[in-house]
């Protein structure tokens, strides 16, 4: 029962530290949307285009671009802006389609197209998509002026014999096969990967910033004056364990509800989802121990914090997805609980897990959680108790 | 002047004494910038794409493919191409994803073409190579586009007069028609910071607000210690003190940064630029932290609350201003938001900087950068005197 009383009281702390109103709430919510915002749409390559008065073929050749699947089309409104924003890395390439391109390509005039690429990105190669969309509209073209230079007939009459032609001569068909397992699905919503992996993050942080109360509860006697009553130190400690589990279980509970509400996240199956969130609070509850019980300032504590809430977050496939990252450094990156919080949500949102799925990632988080509370409570006890 | 430079060397030297000062100034920024950059730095930067070709035709035009597309391509460096035998080996090869994409040219493709039989070619991709797959399949529809537009021209050319009949080997090898429509690649000057670059510089700024506190903010821990009070007893002005807490800040950032730029030079290989233009900025950015800080600190009540604003200004600055993630490329309202914060100068002005820019490139960054501090130091100097009321 007194547990639950230090515990309740470490969470009322919590939220009369005012700014942790914006820390806790409103910080990670601006995260998340900010996230969603410039990776939303996958990690597919942005292609600028300055188009103008360009005519009924220039609006085909961007609506053709738009349609690619692997690829953004961000408009710009002229060619300095374009040039600009491929130096700045805003997008991979840039295309200028030149006024008129219409009347020109029908007229079988020479059109030449800016494609404006950076070195050392893939931006040049990207022109190969231009040029195969811009091919498909020179095509009767190029047949019809072939015949009228061989003088055969006249522009006109090749034009129109090549098109009557080309309905009856069937076209060579490029079949495009996928193969492989996709790692993430087209129906991903745009929030959804920012806000599962950004829970583990801002969970295993506040819980780690979270400690500095644990530093003060030394510092400013509290653990001596409840010591000195007739309460057993496995209370005491039992009591401020729950409340850092407790932090840590609000900060998740907000994001999930929050992100939810707010950006439509589709957290995949509801238990398992919970359960990972329980589980990997206990290991963010634990990590915030040892760091309460190790450190003895808060200034020491702050940075100890980031630099371990941001640095496991990055190595543990929080700031990009696990999936992309080269072998060893995934391996590596499974010494981390982010790296399994993140396997699970990626088991439970992308692949549609059940709970049997994520069994595995959960005991891995347990053996963490069971690791960092032993150490924690040895620890406590000790500068405690001296 | 001296009395403030007289502040500004005692609370250096304590503050060099102070570990968590070390830890946020140095250490932590270091440790951190050398992990996103060893995990983010690749993401995204393969430049030459691995491809498998299975060819089973053994007629001219298929040969076209491989000689006049794929081969000029490969010498180029944009691509690889690995030869296979059949299809079941090349979609092996995509499906383990070992290459991003496989072409495959089934047996009789070019005497299909050559009597307007239908025919066709394919492009196996694997599925996370969107951008690998796209591209080849780019390359196979403009070669199909090719192959048509000859096609065309022959039949229609034979449709008037049956002699075409000898310009067929002319059109097969692809040589007779000139395509109108023409790319002109224009290879930009490259102003975006390399991963590595780019973490190390967008974490550095970020600490910066942080480590710029450690003088500012020791004028409220002063007034609450009492050893203000006694400061101003002495016949010392109270500009005086401000003053020297400004430039303990200063000095505290401008270190800062540039251990940061050479460690990360040394240690992760990062290119910062010209060094006389990374000087300029760094000293207008650490003005720009310095008056901002100063600010906050001016309108807060205590050296807590100075904290907790001065961290949640930090964080949203950064954020907002793409320290941790490229956040122009998200495009719209956020690019513009970004350049409220002078972190996104920061950045701008080191990718001005890239590919041999110099001072004159970085003229509109710093102008940028100095209205910040200008704005800020301004109104932090007019209010300076609410620090000293009790």
């Amino acid at each position: 029962m007194k547990e639950l009383v230090i515990a309740g009281f470490n969470l009322r702390r919590l939220f009369r530290y005012r700014p942790n109103f914006f820390f806790i709430i409103i910080f990670p919510m601006l995260i998340i949307l900010l996230l969603g915002a410039t990776f939303g749409s996958g990690f597919n390559p942005a292609v600028g285009i300055a188009a103008e008065d360009t005519g009924a073929l220039g609006e085909e050749l961007v609506a053709a671009l738009e349609a690619e699947k692997g690829l953004r089309v961000r408009r710009f409104d002229n060619e300095d802006d374009l040039a600009d924003g491929v130096n700045r890395g805003r997008v991979e390439a840039g295309l200028v389609v030149p006024a008129g391109y219409d009347s020109m390509v029908r007229n079988g005039d020479t059109v030449i197209l800016k494609f404006f690429s950076r070195p050392g990105s893939f931006g040049a190669q990207l022109g190969a998509t231009v040029a195969a969309v811009v091919s498909e509209q020179s095509v009767l073209v190029r047949a019809g002026r072939y015949v009228e230079d061989e003088g055969y007939a006249s522009q006109d009459e090749a034009l129109e014999r090549a098109e009557a032609l080309s309905r009856i001569i069937p076209a060579v068909n490029v079949r495009v096969t996928r193969a492989g397992e996709a790692l993430f699905p087209e129906e991903l919503g745009r929030f959804d990967m920012g806000a599962t992996s950004q829970l583990l993050l801002f969970v295993f942080l506040t819980s780690l910033t979270g400690s500095v109360a644990l530093i003060e509860t030394r510092q400013l006697g509290l653990s001596r004056r409840m010591l000195s009553t007739p309460t057993p130190v496995r209370t005491i400690l039992m009591g401020e364990a729950l409340g850092r589990i407790a932090v840590a279980l609000l900060q998740g509970v907000i994001i999930m509800v929050g992100s939810g509400l707010l950006f439509g996240v589709n957290w995949g199956n509801p238990v398992g989802a919970g359960l990972v969130l329980v589980f990997f609070s206990f290991v963010g509850a634990g990590a915030g121990m040892v760091v309460g019980s190790v450190f003895s300032t808060e200034q020491q504590a702050i940075p100890i914090a980031l630099l371990a809430g941001l640095g496991l977050a990055a190595i543990g496939g929080s700031m990009v997805p696990l999936e992309i990252f080269p072998d060893t450094m995934r391996t590596i990156a499974h010494f981390t609980p982010h790296a399994w919080g993140n396997d699970a949500f990626a088991e439970l949102v992308r692949r549609n897990g059940s709970v049997v799925d994520i069994l595995p990632d959960l005991g891995i988080l347990a053996a963490f959680a069971a690791v960092l509370f032993t150490v924690a409570t040895w620890r406590l006890r000790k500068v405690m108790t001296n | 002047m001296s009395t403030a430079l007289l502040i500004a060397w005692k609370d250096l030297r304590q503050r060099f004494r102070d570990r968590s000062m070390f830890l946020i100034a140095f250490v932590v920024p270091l440790v951190l910038a050398f992990i996103f950059g060893r995990i983010l730095g690749d993401v995204g930067q393969e430049v030459t794409f691995q491809y498998a070709l299975a060819n089973q035709d053994d007629g001219v035009i298929s040969s076209v493919f491989v000689d006049e597309v794929l081969t000029p391509l490969e010498r180029q460096g944009f691509l690889e191409i690995t030869p296979v035998d059949s299809r079941e080996e090349a979609l092996a090869l995509a499906t383990e994803g070992a290459v991003s994409a496989a072409f495959v040219i089934p047996a009789g493709f070019s005497a299909a073409v050559e009597q307007a039989q239908p025919a066709e070619i394919e492009v196996i991709g694997n599925v996370e190579q969107a951008i690998g797959t796209l591209i080849a399949s780019s390359m196979l529809t403009t070669f199909a586009n090719e192959v048509r537009a000859a096609q065309l021209a022959f039949v229609t050319a034979v449709s008037f007069d049956e002699s075409a009949f000898s310009k067929l080997d002319e059109l097969t090898e692809g040589r007779a028609l000139p395509n109108p429509i023409t790319l002109e690649d224009v290879s930009a000057t490259r102003k975006e910071l390399d991963a590595g670059t780019f973490f190390s510089a967008g974490i550095a700024v970020f600490f910066l607000f942080f480590t710029v506190q450690f003088g500012v903010t020791s004028l409220l821990d002063e007034r609450r210690a009492g050893t203000l009070a006694r400061l101003m007893a002495a016949p010392v002005r109270r500009s005086a003190i401000f003053a020297g807490k400004l430039i303990t800040s200063y000095v505290i950032g401008v270190v800062s940064m540039t251990v940061l730029a050479v460690a990360t030079t040394l240690i992760l290989g990062a290119e910062w630029g010209d060094p006389v233009g990374v000087a300029l900025l760094i000293l207008a950015g650490v003005l720009a932290a310095t008056s901002i800080t100063a600010l906050i600190a001016t309108i807060a009540k205590n050296s807590e609350q100075a904290g907790n604003w001065q961290t949640i200004v930090a964080l949203v600055l950064g954020m907002l201003g793409g320290s941790f993630f490229p956040v122009t490329q998200a495009g719209g309202a956020i690019v513009t938001l970004s350049l409220i914060t002078p972190h996104a100068w920061f950045l701008r002005g080191l990718g001005d900087l890239q590919g041999g820019g110099g001072v004159s490139d970085i003229v509109p960054a710093l102008a940028a950068i100095l209205a910040f501090a200008a704005v800020a130091g301004t109104v932090a100097m007019l209010r300076q005197g609410k620090i000293f009321q009790p």
